[in-house]
């Protein structure tokens, strides 16, 4: 007898979620903002219990929006004065905005580079001069898993760093705690890493997305600026925690990695258009060229050399892209239809000061990161901020750019549990430390996080934008 | 996960059967082990194992056996679609030239282990065609980093595009 399973409870709460608002008369919100409400819940639930992929969600989130919330959909063909209704391109263009296109250009560039070993060279040139210590190792791999997962996903990244630091886990005593600090260092490097660029992880998309939508455009070079500094510091500090958490026995490493880059044409024009790219990106502010320009520039190239071939086209992480758009376009109904406004006013903000609400903010992005998808969590907590910001409710010196900083920059700060992220998911597989180790040390950085984002947020961001 | 992968092994003799079966045992919490004593038992374990929606990922297969031999088996198997992807091994120390040159041909056999085995030259063959069999056929290759190569699973998470979400 086959009873209903979890996710079958979980669609039918959502669905129940997503009509309830049809039948409600909320007071303050407009009519669209109890459909843009019902779209929100229906994409909440889904997207925290997961009955479907998270991907497919944000499919779903365009439809309904083009269906229920477009000029073109059924509910709100004319302007109001309370509603001016989008037109459908409006939510279906997310899947072109720049962030996407950014974002499309790194991954035919990591690509590329895996396709071509262009990380695995790289990373035996780069821990070289780290020698055999064990300490200074785990600080090399650490700064060559951030460099590398700041311009390719942090869980290819992290698979492949695996493949360096396995034979070093296997000729080391059992009893090391070597293992596990070795075993961490990976992962939470690359959930650190992640944050230095707008292409480092898809929440810094989702941040730059909302605030291209209210007009405000964060330059590759200036992103950097802004969390570069942040990911240096935390990642030392990560170094740190996890050598004092599992202080190394041995005092040498047998670090033995083999290799030449190759050198056949496809390859050497790969290491050329990754560094020009690469350097076109991080040079934004010298020349002016937005970074989604500069992206289409190595897919073109690597499409008309055939390094990008068909299979290599159908074989790109397109769901990654739905999944940011889908959150884009959220954000638009959220903010149009004045239901992320309405949210917000049922609390009594001004209460507060703003050192509270970064602390507030920053917390629970992490504490909601390290259950949820990340991207997810950012999805559902910019539309948010950024009302809080338009709205003047939080009152004067409560910036727009700086909270969605804050937001982005927290949802990669959970690392505490397997599930927390895909790298923490690799390094648990591995059989060589415990989620408790995982979740002491992650708490630790989640903590030392948390306090960085705070005083970044009122000190040194504040500095770049002002 | 809802199917599981299973390791068939068939040979009739009972000692040799326990001594595989022994050897194997380390693997069994993530492959359970089915056993058969001739083709024809092995073809109906298979039909089972197939009709509840599971795989075989390895046989491990004596080549001497009454009826059928062990060769023939694999050369069915290897025509058949739900075990074209199983890796073939024979355990045997009486395959002829002639029957070997055919399984590797028409079997597409994956490795010879020749009778006696050495219990950690075994487990190495195992894990190395279990890892290959995830490798080509499964999504999800973290469930088994433990108990097989995690490092060629790692690089195969490598290549296969990982992504953040």
């Amino acid at each position: 007898m086959k009873t209903f399973s979890k996710d079958h409870v979980s669609i039918l709460i959502g669905v129940i979620g997503f009509i309830i608002p049809f039948f409600l008369s909320i007071p303050g919100l407009s009519e669209a903002g109890h459909v843009a409400l019902s779209v929100f819940i229906i994409a909440a639930i889904f997207w925290m219990f997961e009955p479907v992929p998270i991907y497919a969600t944000s499919i779903m989130v365009i439809l309904l929006q083009v269906f229920f919330l477009s000029k073109q959909g059924v509910l709100f063909p004319e302007v109001t004065a309370e509603y001016t209704p989008n037109g459908y391109t409006d939510f279906i263009g997310t899947l072109a905005n720049p962030i996407i296109i950014l974002f499309l250009g790194g991954f035919v560039l990591a690509d590329a580079a895996v396709k071509y070993d262009l990380d695995k060279n790289l990373t035996r040139i780069l821990l070289k001069p780290f020698g055999s210590k064990p300490k200074f190792i785990i600080l090399g791999l650490m700064v060559v898993t951030g460099l590398l997962s700041a311009f390719m996903s942090n869980t290819a990244t992290t698979a492949m760093m695996m493949t360096v630091i396995l034979p070093i886990i296997a000729k080391t005593e059992v009893s090391d705690p070597l293992r596990i600090g070795l075993a961490l260092s990976i992962p939470f490097a690359a959930n650190i890493g992640g944050i230095a660029t707008p292409i480092g992880t898809p929440p810094n998309a989702v941040v730059i997305g909302a605030l291209s939508n209210q007009g405000i455009d964060i330059a590759f070079t200036e992103w950097m600026v802004l969390a570069g500094p942040l990911v240096i510091i935390v990642l030392f500090v990560t170094w740190l925690v996890l050598l004092w958490m599992f202080k190394p026995e041995t005092d040498s490493i047998p670090l033995d990695l083999k290799g030449t880059f190759q050198k056949n044409s496809s390859a050497i024009l790969v290491y050329l258009v990754f560094g020009a790219t690469v350097i076109l990106w991080v040079t934004e502010s010298l020349h002016g060229i937005g970074s989604s320009i500069i992206a289409l520039i190595p897919v073109t190239v690597l499409a008309l050399t055939g390094i990008l071939d068909k299979d290599g086209i159908r074989q790109l992480p397109w769901e990654v892209l739905w999944l940011v758009a889908g959150g884009i376009s959220l954000g638009i109904s959220m903010e149009g239809t004045g239901l992320a406004e309405w949210i917000i006013t049922n609390i009594e903000w001004s209460i507060f000061s703003p050192v509270f609400m970064i602390i507030i903010f920053s917390l629970v992005a992490i504490v909601m990161s390290n259950f949820l998808s990340h991207t997810v969590s950012a999805t559902l907590l910019i539309p948010l901020a950024v009302s809080l910001a338009t709205s003047g409710v939080a009152g004067e010196g409560f910036s727009l750019v700086l909270i969605s900083l804050v937001i982005g920059v927290s949802a990669s700060l959970a690392m505490m549990l397997p599930i927390s992220t895909p790298p923490n998911a690799i390094a648990i597989s591995t059989g060589t430390l415990k989620t408790k180790h995982m979740t002491r040390a992650g708490l630790v950085i989640g903590l030392f996080g948390l306090i960085m984002v705070t005083l970044y947020a009122l000190f040194y961001w504040p500095l770049i934008l002002n | 996960m809802d199917h599981k992968i299973y390791i068939l092994i068939v040979e009739d003799e009972l000692e040799v059967m326990d001594a595989l079966v022994k050897d194997l045992e380390n693997f069994e919490a993530f492959f359970p082990v089915e056993t058969a004593n001739d083709t024809r038992e092995a073809q109906e374990v298979i039909d089972y194992i197939i009709d509840h929606g599971h795989r075989i990922g390895l046989i491990l297969c004596d080549h001497v056996l009454p009826g059928k031999n062990g060769v023939d088996l694999l050369i069915d198997l290897q025509s058949n679609e739900d075990t074209i992807k199983s890796k073939k091994v024979l355990v045997t120390g009486q395959a002829g030239h002639e029957d070997t040159i055919l399984a590797i041909n028409k079997a597409n056999l994956d490795h010879y282990i020749s009778k006696p085995w050495t219990e950690e030259g075994l487990q190495e063959v195992v894990r190395n065609q279990l890892t290959d069999y995830v490798i080509e056929n499964e999504k999800n290759l973290l469930s088994y980093m433990q108990i097989l190569d995690a490092e060629k699973l790692s690089e195969a998470m490598r290549t296969k595009k990982m992504t953040d979400h």
